[in-house]
């Protein structure tokens, strides 16, 4: 569970099965879809990126509680490892044979991108 | 002067060695020849030597089974210590499960109307079964990788009397090896358990099997684990993970459920210096769903992502427990083992004293008997 809680100062930003959304102060309650894709936060003048691999997000009370199967921030995560891993993953889609391999090759394809924006996102 | 001769000898004895030791012996046998039999004194000589050597292996003996000991013991303790963290990690894991189950079951109701149709619940005639049998890494666990592996044994003999397909997903390295030399079992996948379970091993557990089911290569998936029951005491079981149940049950092979939110973990106690286990069914208090919540997409869709999430933190559970009972088994393994040790220890230290007083006895006898023989 990831929380971002402040009432005064802070904003996010989600990718969602239909698109971006931007949550500010007193947003209205809401359940969605998580997509993989980024996370930002906005917290006492930083922005705070994180790269989400999936899963759930509620807004209630000026709180975001986002269910999601992995994350990663993006200080974490090694830049050179994951231009590695975009370039095999997309080999692996190139190569894949059949329907199962095809849905894997594009799972991990869209995590790998998603791990290299998470690392060249401009703020 | 033969009288004289012998005298020197005895007199000068304190200060023998092993080989003036024999040497009296030798003089003192010509002496002695019209009177006894020379026959009896080589089992003597013997039985010293064999004795001799025996008392030197049991001392080697007892300094192996001390270290044996310390070895168990210290292996023993490192498992309490892992159990404690196995349990940290279930307890970490709480909020989300829990939280997920809610979302589930308010989603649920405002489907009650609607036709759900999402891959991961869609329920088709059964012809293939995928098995995940999840095993340890490491053995000194007693009968744990063994009881599971049998487990997966009677159920692949089940699916075959049956006249159903199946395949294996092995997880850990104790079931990798074992299914590696049996190439008569089809095999899907061979996967390297982790020293912690983490959400990553379960994301590649969890890929694994939902790409099988929903590209329809198998219709059910069954999970094999040791579910965690006491420090004492575990139990292989066998949990239906696909398809899954809308509103988030747990179902077993015989059509058992049983309602996820009952949530149970275990905490690691000490009661008069003895560990124990407790557990408990406890309620993280959640924020109730608000009347107004909007969802951004339709139900169905978002039913459609928290499946998955159920699912990997399903298998994160899986392994969770499988690690606890691995852990808990070594304590019990080694806790038997260091018990083991120190009583063969005590054996053999009554079998050293015993020779070696035995040894003294005899050699008392001779000194005895040789001043008789000079009266």
């Amino acid at each position: 569970i990831r929380e971002a809680r402040d009432y005064d100062h802070w904003r996010s930003c989600l990718s969602t099965n239909s698109g971006q959304i931007g949550v500010l102060p007193n947003h209205a309650p809401i359940a969605t879809v998580i997509d993989i894709g980024i996370l930002r936060i906005h917290l006492k003048d930083q922005w705070l990126t994180m790269a989400l691999m999936g899963g759930f997000a509620r807004i209630n009370n000026n709180e975001i509680i986002v269910l999601v199967n992995d994350a990663e921030k993006d200080s974490d995560i090694d830049p050179q490892d994951a231009q590695q891993t975009l370039e095999i993953a997309k080999a692996n889609l190139n190569k894949a044979e059949g329907k199962r391999q095809t849905i894997e090759a594009n799972l991990a394809l869209r995590r790998a991108r998603t791990r290299v924006e998470a690392i060249n996102v401009i703020s | 002067m033969s009288c004289s001769n012998l005298t020197m000898l005895v007199s000068s004895k304190p200060s023998l060695s092993d080989p003036s030791n024999l040497s009296f012996r030798s003089v003192l046998n010509p002496f002695q020849l019209p009177t006894q039999n020379p026959a009896s004194c080589t089992p003597s000589r013997s039985s010293s030597t064999q004795i001799q050597c025996g008392l030197r292996e049991l001392r080697t003996r007892i300094e192996s089974v001390k270290n044996t000991q310390k070895i168990t013991e210290a292996m023993k303790l490192v498992a309490a210590a892992k159990v404690r963290r196995a349990q940290e990690a279930v307890v970490n894991g709480r909020p989300f499960s829990e939280t997920l189950v809610e979302v589930l079951y308010n989603i649920n109701e405002q489907l009650q109307t609607e036709d759900v149709d999402i891959p991961l619940t869609k329920v088709r005639p059964v012809k293939k079964v995928a098995l995940v049998v999840i095993t340890g890494d490491r053995g000194l666990c007693g009968g744990f990788n063994n009881a599971i592996i049998k487990k997966a044994e009677a159920r692949i003999r089940e699916l075959k009397e049956l006249g159903l397909q199946f395949t294996v997903i092995s997880v850990g390295k104790k079931g990798n090896s074992y299914f590696i030399r049996r190439p008569y079992i089809p095999v899907d996948k061979f996967l390297e358990g982790g020293t912690l379970p983490t959400a990553k091993e379960a994301q590649a557990i969890a890929d694994d099997v939902f790409s099988l089911f929903v590209s329809e290569e198998v219709d059910k998936v069954e999970l094999l684990y040791t579910k965690f029951v006491s420090l004492v005491k575990s139990d292989p079981v066998i949990h239906t993970l696909l398809p899954l149940s809308p509103k988030g049950e747990i179902c077993d092979i015989n059509g058992v459920c049983v309602d996820a939110a009952e949530d149970e973990f275990f905490r690691l106690t000490t009661k008069e210096g003895k560990l124990t286990v407790e557990r408990d069914v406890v309620r993280t208090k959640t924020i109730d769903f608000s009347p107004i919540l909007q969802f951004e997409q339709d139900p169905v869709q978002i039913l459609d992502a928290l499946l998955p999430l159920y699912l990997n933190s399903q298998v994160l559970r899986a392994l969770q427990e499988s690690l606890a009972s691995e852990l808990a088994a070594r304590m019990s393994a080694m806790s038997n083992a260091t018990d083991n040790a120190i009583e063969l220890k005590k054996n053999l230290s009554i079998v050293y004293n015993r020779e070696r007083q035995a040894k003294i006895t005899g050699e008392i006898l001779e000194i005895v008997a040789g001043a008789n023989a000079l009266q």
